[in-house]
């Protein structure tokens, strides 16, 4: 086989499937948790560090801004948690039909939003 | 590693238009994407006009209809046109399968027909699937008893048989490996769907003697856990087989030993 020869497109050309959607937004979730977690342990080293520094994060969550980081906050936890608890039940060795594997997926798209709606209605009413 | 974008020599071009000579009412546009070795220029795209009141139904009889009255320079791998011997691998409107069972009035649109995805080309639509056939014979597909049975049968209760349905119909077509994100990136290490399931198959036979040494050889990092559950493999698959299910079955098999 020549050197030359070209490779085959592949993720240029390729459908998506509800499946191949969820993992990749598994896996970005993922990465954005492991960052919002850090984020988190530096506000809880701020309250330490007296009402001042804690005003400031809480003026700046008060923001459009703010409030955008924190419903994607909710969203990407939902959305990794739901998605986890069907790794779950692979892990299992169930729910690998295709049909049910679409209808799983379809149930953690959805299911992230409607989660981080009532999340954020519940929260709101709890403060 | 993973590589979104295409190296130089495989950047795709926009490559030469054919017209209905036939003066048909009932025309579609299929794409084709070519490379010949011999040029030395990059893939292109040819579009082709086809008259479909005249054309069987399915994407290998329009391939077919293409080399043998439009433009006989077009090559891809075809043999029995019946699902069976799974030479007509394709990507054809953005998914892997056969072209000898899929329909092109399934497809909407513009006929998009592509090579299988990440191998190297050979020429047009034929992909080189030795990486593949090397890892296949790694889990060295055949029978092992150590014991000689006189020449007699080796029996197998029903419900053991039964444990292969869903294995043995495997045809070796790689839509399901080269459909796989994770055998795109690691097509060298991870083993890829395929040959995956075909190492389920002998590690599941109840016949077979080896089931441990099997185990401990696929259980391994880059050849086995490579596999993310993207499902893509069994979305693909043209004979409605689930390797990402044998996939897990391994998985599972070596978690509870």
């Amino acid at each position: 086989m020549r050197e030359n020869n070209p490779l085959s497109p592949h993720i240029q050309i390729y459908n998506w499937h509800i499946s191949s959607l969820v993992s990749i937004c598994h896996r970005i979730t993922g990465i954005i948790n492991i960052i919002i977690i850090t984020f988190i342990c530096l506000w809880l080293t701020f309250l330490l560090l007296g009402s001042s520094n804690y005003e400031l994060i809480q003026k700046f969550l008060l923001t459009y801004f703010g409030k955008f980081i924190i419903i994607g906050t909710i969203w990407s936890f939902s959305f990794q948690i739901l998605s986890e608890i069907r790794h779950l039940f692979w892990d299992m060795g169930l729910g690998f039909e295709l049909k049910t594997a679409n209808i799983t997926g379809l149930l953690v798209i959805f299911g992230s939003f409607i989660a981080t709606i009532a999340i954020f209605i519940l929260g709101r009413g709890l403060i | 590693m993973v590589q979104i974008n295409l190296p130089k020599n495989s950047k795709v071009q926009k490559g030469k238009f054919y017209k209905d000579k036939t003066g048909s009412k009932n025309i579609r546009k299929v794409n084709i994407y070519r490379w010949d070795p011999s040029s030395g220029e990059n893939p292109r795209i040819d579009t082709y006009e086809v008259d479909m009141d005249n054309c069987p139904s399915k994407v290998l009889d329009l391939l077919n209809k293409i080399k043998n009255e439009i433009d006989p320079s077009i090559a891809y791998r075809r043999s029995c046109a019946h699902g069976v011997c799974g030479s007509c691998a394709m990507n054809m409107d953005g998914k892997n399968g056969l072209a000898c069972t899929k329909p092109h009035k399934e497809i909407k649109g513009d006929i998009n027909i592509y090579p299988l995805p990440h191998l190297k080309v050979q020429k047009d639509l034929i992909g080189d699937l030795s990486t593949l056939y090397k890892q296949y014979e790694s889990v060295e597909p055949w029978l092992k008893v150590s014991k000689k049975n006189g020449g007699k049968e080796n029996l197998q209760s029903i419900e053991d048989r039964s444990k292969l349905d869903g294995l043995y119909e495997c045809i070796m077509c790689a839509c399901c490996s080269t459909s796989c994100p994770s055998y795109w990136w690691n097509g060298d290490k991870y083993l890829g769907p395929a040959v995956l399931l075909q190492a389920y198959r002998w590690i599941i036979d109840s016949r077979d003697e080896d089931r441990k040494e099997r185990l401990k050889k696929v259980a391994d990092e880059l050849k086995l856990y490579r596999c993310h559950t993207i499902m893509n493999c069994t979305n693909a698959c043209p004979k409605g087989l689930n390797p990402a299910k044998a996939i897990a079955s391994i998985k599972k098999m070596l978690a509870t030993g």
